[in-house]
């Protein structure tokens, strides 16, 4: 082997390999970079010269033993297999090679799977179920990400109250959201079934879904309890608070809680919220002073897997993640190629 | 700040990957429309087949919500499939965004963060270009329920199989913020109680103090602050089993009789002086010896220059001058006569310690000095008698230095006095956490009563009766100028105008209109009693252009909502938002028509007056 045919060899192999092959011959080997390294290891004298190459062949025998066996495990468990760690390219001069896209970061197998489902009939999460059936003898507090089908466990609770002749008052945060739903509950239910009271707007107040905001709901309940309005509190089966999440908002959350607590024992309440972080303390505290027992129905899966991708100001489109989809709680690895990306454009903003 | 990447490109290669509908977030309003505006000439198009029936789509909608037939955006929604949707819209057009957006008619929407929170419409592909987000004047960073708000745009259930999160980057951008945000557990939230005028009158109308203490211990708030005193329960629990060894033990308060013992004890000690190698007599004489001074040195009669300390031995020094007309420094304790004679001079700071001319004076004064003169007697103060004083105090009153757990206390006290203040602390906070809400009720229920809402016993009174009724922010102010009668008899416009101004709470800068001179005046007086209630509730910041904005609306009702847009820089969503809170404002007033029939008609009128065109469109 000649000199620059071994230089090329060893500035191909990760550098802890390298290491490996200066333990006990380079002085305080582990303080030195890559290119240096390989310096050192290619000026020892020829007598020793032969050793390194006998050792360098072993490593770059288990090396490809080992890439062999991974590659038959990834083949073996398509689904979690993480995109093969990159190692960089060097060109012959031994400087990285920052050029156009790699074909190392395959973009069709990040692509993959994008697309339209099936139209598929719809079957309801366990959980969705479980919530229902709760309500039957309890409160509920649903803990589920965005879009992952809270309303359908209202539809469903609203059509068990109304089936057992109960008035049912919807309550939102926005008074946007409160048309919607008033419009999705009128397609739904019907519209002499369906009312809406906002702040100015006062639409068939006697029917047995009511849809609302918050704050209409706690002004309610307050004139409900000096006596001056008669509500039908004593038919009202079940209170529902969407995105109770607002609990925290610094301005209006104290409506929430004001609502809760004036809330009448017979009526059954189901918070809606986003995942939160303690939905336990909450399920808790209903239990506390409420008294029928309150369950908690937490879901922190989302019913579409969530992808990260990283998009260069070049227009190249990269994993964000080592790991394909996109898990709660399990820590995270940016991908390689997104890393050298983005401490590009941290040192070159402007391109 | 902008992504660094270009908009155009940014949905062309969104569109190449298939990776349409996608939901941009941009940090600012002004950064959506600008992205906006790069589409304009751009070869980014959408079919024509698809550019016909957003048309035909906006067309009809403009049927029920004739406010965007000539919306600005509309050509580039036609053209190129993507539009903006901030705050600083109309809700129809926003509407209609989202409807499009449903029907996956449009490729791309550019959003600001405040989307994510409010209404639902989710996208295959979510594009987060920032970090953090402008609260308030300054950049906080984005939480992680935040981001996961965001992120849970991405992916229509029955729609998409995967959803899809795109960073950019923009300046100022943090991976870690975002890496952390997507894969991490929300934080948790925290109860915001507050106590406010109109939950007290309304609690004290239908409850009485004990069942009201009990509905405030129900609330969130109360939970975490017992879940907090428990865990500061726990700790006192271990510090009260640390104080266990350190009980009663000769003393039955033993720690605090070793602080007193210790306090005096080393006030006892801090009472000898610290160097004072002066005798008793040489401490009596020096109050004598000032310049002007004559004295007698045992070489003959001399004047004091100046009282000094010699550097090395702290030893009091004189400098004088003798009858030969020289200056020597002689020692303090040298003098053998102090005479009862003094001349008057002004000492000066540096050598001869006087003025020449003065010197002089003073030689002469020294030669014709008479045979005898009086001496200045001097009394030695006896030794103060504090000290045996006290260390008799210390032995009788305090059995400690004879006491047999003398050692004892002496090697416990530190650690017994740490954990003992440590455990007063702890019960400190543990009943301020217990109180702290009820004693809020309290201050807020005292307020009223001094304002007299409420009777001494806690009973609504006429006022207290209505007022229960205006239950939005700046309550006491709304009320306090009810009872002052600054609304009888005003016009319509004027209050929609002040109350306007009350509700707005955002510091979102607008511009300067006209005022009109009879809202200038109404609004000094509002200003005046806001300021004057400043200590119970924060004013509101009562721009009197919005009070403009309000008034011009409601008193011209031929005034359109395109020019009443075009006569203020606030955006249309802004203008849209001020009137429909200052609506619900009036509605607070209108609900006080059984005690305050003349006022609630003015803002019957002035609600009636103020829904027309956009206002009357929304259901």
């Amino acid at each position: 082997m000649n000199h620059d045919d071994l230089k090329l060899e060893l500035l191909n192999l990760p550098v802890k390999y390298l290491h490996q092959m200066a333990r006990g011959r380079i002085h305080r080997h582990f303080r030195l970079g890559k290119q240096r390294l390989v310096e050192l290891i290619l000026a020892f004298p020829p007598d020793q010269r032969l050793a390194i190459e006998a050792e360098l062949q072993q490593i770059q025998k288990t090396r490809q033993e080992r890439l062999a066996l991974q590659e038959a495990r990834s083949a073996a468990l398509p689904k979690i297999s993480s995109p093969p760690l990159r190692s960089k390219v060097l060109s012959p001069k031994g400087k990285p090679n920052f050029g156009p896209p790699q074909p190392s970061v395959n973009l069709q197998q990040i692509l993959e799977g994008i697309g339209v489902p099936e139209p598929m009939p719809f079957v309801p999460d366990p959980w969705q179920t479980e919530a229902v059936e709760y309500l039957a003898h309890s409160d509920v507090i649903v803990s589920a990400p965005t879009g992952s089908g809270k309303t359908y466990v209202a539809i469903q609770a609203i059509k068990q109250a109304m089936a057992l002749n109960q008035t049912v008052i919807y309550t939102s945060p926005l008074k946007a959201l409160s048309n919607t739903k008033f419009m999705e509950f009128t397609q739904l239910f019907g519209s002499d079934q369906v009312g809406i009271l906002t702040g100015d707007r006062r639409d068939n107040a006697q029917a047995p879904l009511l849809v609302m905001t918050t704050e209409i709901l706690r002004n309610l309940l307050y004139d409900a309890a000096s006596g001056e309005i008669d509500l039908r509190l004593h038919t009202l089966g079940l209170v529902i608070l969407d995105e109770s999440q607002y609990l925290a908002d610094p301005e209006r959350g104290v409506v929430w809680e004001e609502t809760i607590i004036l809330c009448p024992a017979q009526a059954r309440l189901l918070l809606l919220s986003a995942s939160i972080g303690n939905p336990q303390d909450l399920a808790e505290w209903l239990q506390a002073i409420r008294p029928i027992p309150c369950h908690l129905v937490r879901h922190a899966k989302r019913s579409v897997p969530l992808r990260g991708l990283y998009l260069h100001p070049t227009g190249q489109l990269v994993p964000l993640f080592r790991n394909q989809d996109i898990h709660q709680g399990k820590g995270y690895h940016f991908h390689p190629e997104t890393k050298r990306l983005f401490a590009e454009y941290e040192i070159k903003p402007f391109i | 700040m902008p992504p660094a990447i270009h908009p155009v490109d940014l949905i062309e290669i969104l569109r190449q990957h298939r990776l349409t509908p996608a939901i941009v977030f941009l940090t600012s309003r002004r950064a959506c429309d600008e992205a906006i505006d790069t589409f304009a000439h751009s070869s980014a198009r959408v079919s024509h087949q698809r550019s016909e029936t957003i048309r035909t789509f906006l067309e009809k909608f403009a049927k029920d919500f004739p406010s965007i037939e000539h919306h600005p955006l509309i050509p580039v929604v036609q053209e190129y499939g993507v539009a903006a949707h901030h705050a600083g819209h109309l809700p129809s057009w926003k509407i209609a965004i989202e409807e499009l957006m449903r029907q996956g008619l449009l490729d791309a929407v550019f959003a600001t963060t405040t989307l994510a929170a409010g209404v639902d419409f989710p996208a295959r592909t979510v594009v987060i270009t920032q970090s953090s987000v402008r609260k308030s004047q300054d950049f906080t960073d984005l939480t992680i329920s935040e981001i996961q708000q965001l992120a849970g745009r991405g992916g229509r259930r029955g729609k998409d199989l995967v959803g899809v999160v795109v960073i950019t980057p923009s300046p100022y951008i943090d991976l870690h913020i975002l890496g952390k945000g997507l894969t991490g557990y929300p934080e948790p939230i925290d109860s915001q109680f507050v106590v406010s005028y109109p939950m007290v009158l309304n609690l004290l109308k239908a409850h009485n103090l004990d069942q009201i203490e009990g509905l405030l211990a129900k609330s969130f708030a109360q939970f975490q602050l017992n879940q907090r005193s428990a865990i500061h329960q726990d700790h006192l629990d271990t510090i009260q089993e640390q104080l266990q060894p350190y009980g009663p033990r000769e003393c039955a308060d033993w720690v605090n009789q070793w602080k007193v013992f210790d306090l005096a004890r080393r006030r006892k000690s801090h009472r000898q002086p610290l160097v004072n190698n002066d005798t008793p007599f040489l401490t009596a004489c020096l109050p004598f010896l000032t310049p002007g001074r004559l004295i007698g040195l045992p070489k003959g009669p001399a004047i004091v220059l100046r009282q000094y300390r010699s550097r090395g031995t702290f030893a009091p020094m004189l400098s004088v001058v003798r009858a030969k007309g020289t200056i020597g420094e002689c020692p303090a304790h040298s003098v053998t006569q102090i005479y009862d004679r003094v001349f008057e001079f002004q000492p000066s700071r540096t050598l001869p310690w006087c003025p020449p001319h003065v010197l002089h004076q003073l030689k002469k004064e020294l030669s014709q000095l008479p045979a005898r003169l009086p001496t200045v007697p001097i009394l030695t103060e006896t030794q103060e008698a504090d000290d045996p004083l006290l260390a008799e105090v210390l032995t009788e009153e305090f059995p400690c230095p004879t006491c047999p757990s003398h050692s004892a206390c002496k090697k416990d006290f530190p650690l017994a006095s740490k954990l003992r203040l440590k455990s007063q602390q702890l019960t400190k906070t543990i009943q301020a956490l217990r109180d702290g809400l009820w004693h809020r009720f309290q201050q807020k229920a005292e307020v009223l009563h001094k304002f007299g809402y409420l009777t001494a016993g806690s009973q609504l009174t006429v006022d207290g009766e209505w007022g229960r009724l205006i239950r939005i922010n700046h309550s006491l102010l709304i009320t306090e100028l009810i009872r002052m009668d600054a609304f009888s008899g005003i016009a319509p416009g004027l209050l929609a105008g002040v109350m306007a101004s009350i509700s707005h709470d955002d510091d979102r800068p607008g511009s300067y209109m006209r005022l009109p001179s009879g809202l200038a005046s109404v609004l000094t007086q509002v200003r005046a009693v806001a300021d004057s209630l400043s200590p119970y509730e924060p004013p509101p910041l009562l721009r009197s252009d919005v009070a403009a904005l309000a008034e011009r609306w409601i008193g011209n009702p031929q005034l359109t909502w395109a020019s009443l847009v075009r006569s203020t820089s606030m955006a249309e969503g802004d203008v849209y938002r001020l009137l429909a809170r200052t609506l619900e404002f009036l509605s607070q007033l209108y609900g006080l028509k059984v005690t305050h029939p003349g006022l609630a008609d003015i803002a019957h009128s002035a609600m009636v007056a103020m829904r027309r065109e956009v206002l009357q469109e929304l259901p």
